[in-house]
């Protein structure tokens, strides 16, 4: 904390994590060309050096969904192909190691979020991502789950990808499609516009693929550890992060909705070397 | 061991690059249906392919590599016109019967496909259809069970596909009450199975005349069963009065 002009106002060094930043947007613009070479794909017109693969081949929460299906009959829900379960093994295995990285570091839906979320940032500053009250924000952080149980029942009775006529991620690099259900759409619009407000709602409190890796939380390898015998305190680290974990109270955060973004480490904004460290030992 | 975000976004690459590079190198990578169904796992049936898995994206063509099933009897079950039974894919069905109010689809291909075959399929649970003409064909041709019968009488629709919207659907006998034997049979002496103008190859094959008698009698191979005979005739240089009066013999001759 420093004194400027009689108030006492708290500094934090502008550091992020940038190379996080540019896998982002590798991933995105990856999906986006995906995506748009299926359209063309289907007009007899693709790029030839680029995957023209449909969005559910290159979905892992696909592989999450026909799991039911694949081991009742052999078979996979119609759409999802085996690329999907490839997918969803590695993102698992990432996952187990390191939290749910994909979640904060590849996933295009959660990226598109955090940037309409600078807009929310610019206008609220401090109130950004702090307007739901506390009690029903920890509520609603488990209706994920409500989700994904549903979801999960749906395609297994169903033995179709029901879940697609709701998925934002779905609509939002389908948009210009036919196949998109204007469920979706109204769903993908809401996400963005409550992104302004709240920073990644649809990971927060809706996105059951986030509920199956942020399960991975409790017993990850490497954890992001707080060493309180060099931490200041400063709430720093609690601020920044996006799924408003407070970490400058916590040793160890085994918080179910965790990202893994390393935005509160000492890498990035908390200003004391060796403090918040993402590792697999123990620190004091 | 302690890591920061460089090394962790390496590790991400290799890990998920690497994994595709693996998966695809042992044949577990696939993007695409292989446009082979998954095949039975146990049973009487184990190793065959199963219906169930037909994907919308399959052809008919598909379907015949996989199944005993041609195309040409998938195009005329399900009234389609194609130049290339073959290369018509099955989720195309949805469009061409989205007026109908019926979903005519690739479920109703599944069905079809698994009762022609003779292959298991679960209909639990499902509201399936069926044009006519495709129930029509399970009911004269495919050893289908009591039970297959009263299913394939109760699901079958009277439904045009989009294009033939201007033709009349052929007034078919009560779902309800048709009796298995007569389905697929003509009716004697009625109008409804005389060979005029709007008649199509299909048709004559519903009215029992062996495909290898009609080849015979237009001296060439089958043509796309959705054809019209008079266009068929106009496009071959064949007078339509002489064709039609052999093949009504034939219609007649398979009434008796």
């Amino acid at each position: 904390m420093v004194t400027v002009l009689g108030k006492r106002v708290r500094l934090f060094r502008p550091h992020t994590i940038w190379i996080r930043k540019i896998v982002q947007w590798f991933f995105f613009l990856f999906i986006v060309l995906i995506a748009v070479n299926h359209t063309l794909a289907e007009s007899g017109s693709a790029i030839p050096i680029l995957s023209s693969a449909s969005l559910h081949a290159v979905c892992p929460f696909g592989g999450v969904e026909t799991l039911y299906t694949l081991a009742a009959s052999g078979l996979l829900v119609k759409k999802v192909h085996a690329s999907a379960l490839v997918l969803a093994g590695l993102s698992l295995l990432l996952a187990i190691f390191f939290g749910p990285v994909f979640c904060g570091w590849i996933c295009p839906l959660g990226t598109v979020q955090e940037w309409v979320g600078k807009l929310g940032r610019k206008l609220f500053r401090r109130r950004y991502n702090h307007f739901v009250p506390t009690k029903l924000d920890h509520l609603l952080r488990y209706t994920r789950y409500g989700i994904l149980v549903w979801v999960l029942y749906v395609t297994a009775t169903s033995g179709t990808l029901i879940f697609e006529a709701y998925d934002p991620y779905f609509a939002l690099f389908n948009f210009w499609s036919s196949e998109v259900a204007p469920t979706a759409l109204l769903i993908l619009a809401a996400t963005l516009v409550l992104s302004v407000f709240v920073e990644r709602p649809w990971c927060k409190y809706a996105c059951p693929y986030g509920a199956v890796l942020g399960l991975t939380n409790l017993f990850r390898v490497f954890s992001i550890k707080r060493a309180a015998s060099t931490c200041k305190a400063d709430g720093a680290c609690s601020i920044m992060c996006p799924m408003n974990i407070p970490v400058d109270n916590k040793s160890v955060v085994r918080d179910h909705q965790c990202i893994s973004c390393l935005e509160c480490t000492s890498e990035a904004i908390c200003p004391v070397a060796k403090t918040v460290v993402f590792t697999t030992g123990v620190i004091k | 061991m302690t890591l920061t975000s460089k090394p962790l976004a390496l590790i991400l690459f290799i890990i998920m690059f690497g994994g595709i590079a693996v998966s695809s190198a042992l044949g577990w990578w696939q993007t695409e249906s292989t446009k082979v169904p998954a095949a039975f796992t146990e049973g009487d049936f184990a190793g065959q392919a199963n219906p169930a898995d037909i994907r919308g994206s399959y052809t008919f063509g598909d379907i015949a590599n996989s199944f005993d099933v041609t195309p040409e009897v998938l195009t005329q079950a399900f009234q389609v016109k194609s130049d290339d039974p073959a290369s018509f894919a099955v989720k195309d069905l949805e469009a061409l019967y989205l007026d109908s109010g019926y979903e005519i689809g690739t479920n109703s291909v599944r069905l079809f496909v698994a009762f022609y075959a003779g292959l298991p399929f679960d209909t639990t649970g499902q509201e399936i259809f069926l044009p006519k003409p495709a129930a029509d064909i399970l009911l004269g041709r495919a050893r289908l069970t009591p039970e297959q019968v009263t299913y394939v009488q109760a699901c079958s629709v009277e439904v045009i596909p989009a294009f033939r919207a201007d033709v009349e659907p052929a007034t078919a006998q009560s779902e309800e009450t048709a009796p298995e034997t007569e389905s697929a049979q003509p009716a004697s002496g009625t109008e409804e199975y005389a060979v005029k103008g709007k008649t199509v190859f299909g048709d004559l094959i519903l009215w029992g005349v062996p495909q290898e008698v009609i080849e015979q009698i237009i001296g060439a191979p089958m043509p796309d069963p959705a054809q019209k005979v008079k266009d068929y005739a106009s496009a071959n240089g064949l007078d339509f009065e002489t064709l039609k009066t052999q093949l009504q013999a034939e219609v007649d001759k398979a009434e008796k």
